[in-house]
């Protein structure tokens, strides 16, 4: 029971991760129509600058500060300067998400020159563990979980309660429709590259600050479940997001928890291939759908 | 001189596996519009198997490597088996991955089969020895008598052997009615179902026909490199493919020659002779970078390719079904502009 029951609580720590990442994901996808790969090269680099702050002696809050400025002006900078150019040419969802795939490369690979393939560790200042029960936590952990919930409820209260976020709202709904009631599309594009871009390198520092190392692989090996995570939870739905984000999360820990650290991972997927066989409706969108809304 | 003569047959070698790679990219993507992402996953089924069952038994807590389907079976079975292997698993991962949704949602689905077979195998070392991977496979045509440097160029002989008959028989294969079948999904998904195409069954058979190939190709390459191990299929390994018969021209096998002579092979290998600058390992990364920016600039410059498909010739009744033939039907360039 004891182990279960510490198995979940990691899991819930995992899954704020997870979701705050595919928050992100999913505002930007749910927006733009742009599977954008190049989300866990992005997330790496909110990673790297949040090294490079605390490294200097700020601490880990000034870190998730400057992650996620970071994160908000890469994807306004790739988002504005590069995909918009494809999706000008006419660029379909398919040869877009294939950029966005080759420019994860760049970043990746560039990073990974920038940092002479190395891995650097991550460590904020531990103090003593929490018990609740069987559950121990380290503060850190808690930190990350309400971090999450604090991104989830701001982003709901966003969304559903100021004008911008009706606009988001309604860009995400039908973009043409949305422009045609006169509301600045384009403007509400470069609120979602920063937005999402935000969410992506704060997902970024949290990430290192959980597993406490931060190399150039580090994002691009997360960016699956994040993926898995926004597709499960439906394209545009932050709320769908966090669930799916919890259910991955707990599944990955559970299954590690009861000896299959091999595998842990890998159930996570298995998660989605479930949906998949089961649901199918959960990620069958209608194929005319395949134009971008980059404005 | 015999430097340069392995030298190059190494690379002849290389450039015939990775020709059937692209083929077989290209009769899943650029014919079909079967998006396969994880294009490296079957290739690297077909290499551990064709490595498995011709390494001999696993001789059990004396051997330094462990590995399922353990045998020693004579020259062209493993081979064989790697192909059926690479077929079999398309079949297995086609089964719940081509279900009829957007493109970009199934190359990503792609991506993540890639990333979770690339874990598993490496985490669990029973499989095929984990990250340390197989090592001395044996030389199949070892029992031609010949010196090592002419034994290259057999290897090679064998490589484009396959390359040939592969070559044929795919370009038969999409000018068959088949191949038309393939072609209408790929233009216009409903239409071609209201004709009657059963569009799941076709999208399985294509993605099966490539995996065989795949598995072919991770069997050769595996017989000639001797090992294998998860460094050797990194989802990166499957862009490069991508990128090459992107830049070739797709649903055109000619372009993927090309495209296949220019990038993985003429592309990668002049950067080992470039002066090694900075850190070891910094030219290795560049690589990618400019892999990635390659790919980049031929889908905003040049996106059909550099020997784009050719047209269909119109048939009676004028106009054709679909305005523009391909799999990437867009690119209203400028107003009052044809498209080329």
């Amino acid at each position: 029971m004891g182990t279960l029951a510490s198995a979940v609580a990691f899991g819930v720590v995992l899954a704020s991760v997870i979701a705050i990442a595919a928050m992100g994901f999913t505002i930007q996808f749910g927006l733009t129509n742009v599977l954008n790969l190049s989300y866990g090269g992005i997330m790496t680099v909110g990673g790297f600058a949040a090294y490079l702050v605390t490294s200097n002696g700020l601490s880990a809050w000034y870190g998730l500060v400057v992650g996620a400025a970071a994160g908000a002006i890469v994807t306004l900078v790739v988002g504005r300067g590069i995909f918009s150019a494809y999706a000008h040419r006419g660029a379909k969802v398919f040869e877009m998400m294939m950029v966005t795939l080759g420019l994860g490369l760049v970043i990746d690979y560039g990073l990974q020159a920038i940092s002479h393939n190395n891995v650097y560790e991550f460590t904020v200042l531990q103090s003593a563990p929490i018990k609740l029960g069987p559950i121990i936590l380290t503060p850190t952990q808690v930190i990350i979980v309400g971090i999450g919930l604090a991104l989830y409820v701001g982003l709901e209260a966003l969304l559903r309660m100021t004008k911008t976020g009706k606009a988001l709202r309604a860009m995400a709904a039908d973009p043409a429709l949305a422009r045609a009631c006169g509301i600045r599309t384009r403007q509400i594009v470069v609120l979602t590259w920063l937005l999402s871009g935000a969410l992506c390198g704060l997902a970024g520092v949290v990430y290192i600050i959980n597993s406490q190392s931060v190399g150039y692989t580090s994002g691009e090996l997360f960016l699956p479940l994040v993926i898995a995570a926004a597709i499960l939870g439906g394209a545009g739905s932050p709320g769908g997001a966090v669930l799916a984000s919890l259910l991955m999360g707990i599944v990955t820990q559970v299954v590690a928890a009861y000896g299959g650290s091999l595998y842990s991972t890998a159930a996570g997927f298995g998660v989605l291939v479930v949906v998949l066989l089961t649901r199918p409706s959960a990620v069958l969108t209608k194929q005319a759908n395949e134009e971008l809304t980059l404005a | 001189m015999s430097a340069w003569s392995y030298y190059i047959s190494t690379l002849v070698i290389y450039f015939g596996i990775d020709i059937l790679s692209g083929i077989s990219l290209n009769l899943q993507y650029g014919y079909a519009g079967v998006v396969n992402l994880a294009f490296i996953v079957f290739q690297a089924a077909g290499a551990y198997v064709a490595a498995a069952t011709s390494l001999g038994p696993d001789t059990g807590a004396a051997s330094f490597q462990h590995y399922i389907f353990a045998s020693n079976l004579p020259f062209p079975i493993p081979l064989v088996l790697a192909t059926l292997a690479g077929g079999a698993l398309a079949g297995v991962v086609g089964l719940f991955s081509l279900r009829r949704m957007r493109r970009d949602y199934q190359g990503a689905i792609m991506l993540i089969v890639s990333l979770i077979a690339l874990q598993v195998v490496t985490a669990d070392v029973s499989l095929f020895n984990g990250s340390n991977g197989l090592t001395g496979v044996p030389h199949p045509l070892s029992f031609i008598p010949v010196g090592p440097l002419a034994y290259q160029w057999v290897y090679a002989g064998w490589v484009f052997v396959f390359c040939v008959v592969v070559y044929m028989a795919v370009r038969w294969l999409s000018r068959s009615p088949w191949g038309r079948a393939l072609k209408a999904m790929r233009d216009q998904e409903d239409a071609a179902g209201a004709i009657g195409l059963n569009i799941t069954v076709l999208r399985l058979q294509v993605f099966v026909v490539g995996g065989l190939i795949a598995g072919l190709s991770g069997g050769l390459l595996v017989e000639y490199i001797g090992a294998w191990s998860p460094g050797a299929w990194g989802y990166a390994e499957t862009f490069v493919i991508f990128t090459a018969i992107f830049v070739g021209g797709l649903g055109n096998y000619r372009g993927v020659v090309l495209g296949v002579l220019l990038v993985p092979v003429i592309f990668l290998q002049v950067t080992q002779f470039l002066p090694q600058f900075g850190y070891p390992g910094l030219v290795d990364s560049l690589e990618w970078v400019v892999i990635g920016l390659l790919f980049m600039l031929c889908l905003l410059v040049r996106p059909r390719g550099i020997l784009p498909e050719r047209k269909p010739v119109a048939t009676e009744g004028g106009a054709l079904p679909f305005t523009e033939p391909g799999p990437l039907p867009y690119l209203r360039r400028r107003a009052g502009r044809p498209v080329a």
